[in-house]
């Protein structure tokens, strides 16, 4: 039953990851990768709980802390003065989440049975949902054009890497898991200060407006 | 020995990392004396520390310290050099560059007071990632490169800094994910093997047991770490983030990221390679992925150095090469070839530092970093047009210069391994290089200048003292490198060759 709860919830990630990242209003959006990284949290538990791993406990508490209230926190901070509620049209149009969904896949499906072969955790469907996290969030950097929502493609991704590390190296030391938290936090505020810059020159967060440097 | 190697690296990792929260929290009275005074006193503190460091280990001994997880051996060393002597210059410089800048109003105090603090931060990371001797520290280190230089290349708050600073913090955090996903992968499969998992994250244990590791995850690892890594090293395809953010943030800053940064990021490189290179299977995949990708960054950066006019992107480019000769060189292997690795290291580390803090003169002088409307430097500068003569003579690998002397290593090594073909190629992109810059230094020196002279005179001798050094170290490394340095470069060699 609680292997069926992993699996489940590992759907849900998926699905709430691409939801994340497709949604175009950038407040909505924040609030859906809330939810995602809440059920990110919800799988740690739930392995912790299977397994028997305590350290996993550990991980979804600071994961609580500083992923579900602190980093959507500072996002929505940043939504609000920069006063933008939408983004803008992402790279490829009507194909986007046809190219996004495909690649991400693709790369999940290749890679899970190298990853599978030594992780800790042999979980198929949940080794594959952080990979297809982890690239759906790389491929959002790429493709989206709002700063906003390449913060948010940050998050997606170092939330597809944490769950990874979680099947595949739980056992690790817990100054490693503690410095990769804290590099993702202090990536969003830099990110959001740059971003905030990027505002008040451009007067827009449209990234794909800053096409000065060239050659 | 071994308490006071212990003592001597926690103090390494302090001095910066004070020094910052210091210069932050103290400097706030608009007193730029005190703001020089502290940051200098701070540069020649973690210099000295570094340096102190370094000679402990330049017999080949090798030390770790806080639990195993940081690591001074030969390789650290090398890099702990770099960051000592050619840090210390560029920040000394610096204070003079911020200087003017504060003087042209193109910044505020508060904004100096922010790049003087977050330059401490930025070496600090840089010294943890070449020190750690646990791989996912590294990582965690090496992206916290990023975050604490990002705001030194968007100091200026104009249109084009901030595009340089969004895409060098966008590219470089999808580069470091492939490397975070290649650590874990590393110490999965070496927790399979050793079945400790503090061990298992060491380089210290992956090396002993490297013969051990899955030759076909290795490569999957490889080329993650490639991908990660490779990115904020500047390799080509995936230096596009390099000329942005080296040629809009400050000549220091610049010159920090040029100089040192890149070198970090190759040192991640080189101690995976370290581990692989064991591994009997991989003989033959290494040493291509790694020359195709150094032929790659020597080939495109040539072709973008020979029709650069902007100064500072086409001495980005030059990085761009230069890391692809250390990539080459590595992959060519044998003494030779890995000599040449660490030799052009600490080689492109003062040329690049002399070559940027020069473009700082450059553009005080002329009020701009275009090339065209430069000529004439001999006249009005004459120093300057020494230090840039020797900036990219050296560059171009002429003899008597330090880069020549490792690039000579680097042939050697690939005509020893009968690549011809690729030392051919490596061959050509040096030349299409030479013939670039050789140009546009004729045209700055000796040409007419076409845009408005705004600084008709030299630059005081306070601004290029630091340079004067950095060109002296340039000179005497060519001609006559001193002994200590050859045999800290022979103990690294050594402990990358002799596995």
């Amino acid at each position: 039953m609680e292997f069926g709860l992993i699996v489940g919830l590992s759907f849900v990630m998926a699905i709430m990851s691409f939801w994340a990242i497709e949604e175009r209003n950038l407040v909505r959006a924040t609030h859906i990768y809330t939810l995602q990284t809440l059920t990110l949290v919800g799988i740690f538990l739930a392995i912790a709980w299977e397994y028997s791993i305590g350290t996993l406990y550990i991980w979804a508490g600071t994961a609580f802390l500083t992923k579900v209230l602190l980093v959507p926190f500072l996002i929505l901070m940043l939504i609000k003065k920069i006063e933008i509620k939408h983004e803008e049209a992402p790279f490829g149009g009507l194909f986007h989440p046809f190219i996004i969904i495909g690649m991400s896949l693709s790369v999940a499906i290749l890679l899970e049975p190298i990853f599978i072969r030594f992780s800790l955790l042999k979980l198929q469907i949940p080794i594959i949902v952080s990979i297809f996290v982890f690239m759906l969030g790389i491929l959002g950097l790429v493709f989206r054009k709002s700063a906003v929502k390449q913060i948010l493609a940050y998050c997606l991704f170092e939330n597809g890497a944490h769950l990874t590390l979680a099947l595949t190296a739980y056992n690790a030391p817990e100054t490693v898991e503690m410095g990769i938290l804290t590099d993702a936090i202090f990536s969003v505020i830099i990110m959001g200060a740059l971003a905030m810059r990027f505002y008040h020159e451009f007067g827009s967060l449209d990234t794909s407006q800053a096409n000065e440097l060239k050659g | 020995m071994y308490g006071n190697m212990n003592i001597a690296l926690n103090i390494l990792l302090i001095i910066p990392l004070a020094a910052s929260l210091i210069i932050w929290m103290t400097a706030r009275g608009n007193s730029r004396r005190f703001l020089f005074a502290l940051h200098l006193l701070a540069a020649v503190a973690a210099s000295a520390a570094g340096l102190n460091c370094v000679a402990y280990v330049i017999n080949g001994a090798s030390f770790t310290a806080l639990n195993d997880f940081l690591l001074f051996d030969s390789i650290s060393g090398i890099f702990v050099l770099v960051i000592s002597i050619v840090g210390l210059l560029i920040n000394i410089y610096s204070v003079k560059y911020i200087s003017w800048a504060l003087d042209n109003k193109e910044i505020e105090f508060k904004d100096a007071r922010l790049f003087f603090s977050l330059s401490h931060v930025f070496i600090f990371t840089m010294l943890l990632s070449v020190v750690s001797n646990n791989l996912v520290l590294m990582w965690v280190a090496i992206e916290a490169t990023t975050l604490s230089s990002v705001f030194l290349v968007s100091l200026y708050k104009n249109k084009r800094a901030i595009e340089g600073g969004w895409k060098y913090v966008i590219i470089c955090s999808i580069g470091l994910a492939f490397a975070l996903y290649g650590s874990v992968l590393m110490y999965s499969s070496a927790y399979h093997v050793i079945g400790d998992a503090h061990s298992a994250m060491l380089w210290t244990s992956l090396m002993e047991h490297a013969k051990e590791f899955d030759p076909d995850l290795m490569k999957v690892i490889f080329i993650f770490i490639i991908i990660g890594y490779g990115t904020k090293a500047g390799l080509a395809p995936m230096h596009t983030w390099l000329p942005d953010a080296h040629a809009e943030g400050p000549a220091p800053a610049s010159a920090l990221l040029s100089a040192v940064l890149l070198k970090c990021a190759m040192a991640a490189v080189i101690r995976y390679y370290m581990i692989m290179n064991t591994i009997p299977d991989l003989s033959v995949f290494l040493p291509r992925i790694m020359l195709m990708v150094g032929l790659a960054s020597i080939l495109v950066a040539a072709f973008f150095i020979i029709r650069q006019n902007d100064i500072k992107r086409m001495f980005a480019y030059s990085s761009t090469e230069n890391i692809g000769i250390i990539a080459a060189a590595l992959a060519f292997g044998g003494k030779a070839g890995v000599f040449a690795v660490f030799f052009h290291i600490i080689n492109h580390s003062v040329t690049k530092a002399l070559a940027f803090c020069t473009s700082g003169n450059l553009q005080e002088i002329y009020g701009s970093r275009d090339i065209n409307r430069m000529g004439g430097l001999v006249r009005i500068a004459p120093l300057t047009s020494v230090l840039l003569g020797i900036a990219m003579f050296s560059l171009a690998g002429m003899p008597p210069f330090a880069i020549f002397t490792s690039e000579f290593y680097a042939v050697v090594s690939g005509i020893e391994s009968r690549q011809y073909f690729a030392v051919a190629l490596f061959l050509l992109g040096l030349a299409i290089v030479f013939y670039g810059l050789v140009k546009k230094f004729i045209q700055v020196a000796f040409g007419k200048p076409a845009g408005e002279v705004v600084h008709n005179s030299e630059v005081s001798i306070a601004a290029n003292l630091p340079l004067i050094l950095l060109a002296a170290i340039i000179c005497i490394i060519g001609i006559a490198p001193p002994e200590g340095l050859i045999t800290l470069l022979n103990s690294a060699v050594s402990m990358v060759v002799g596995q």
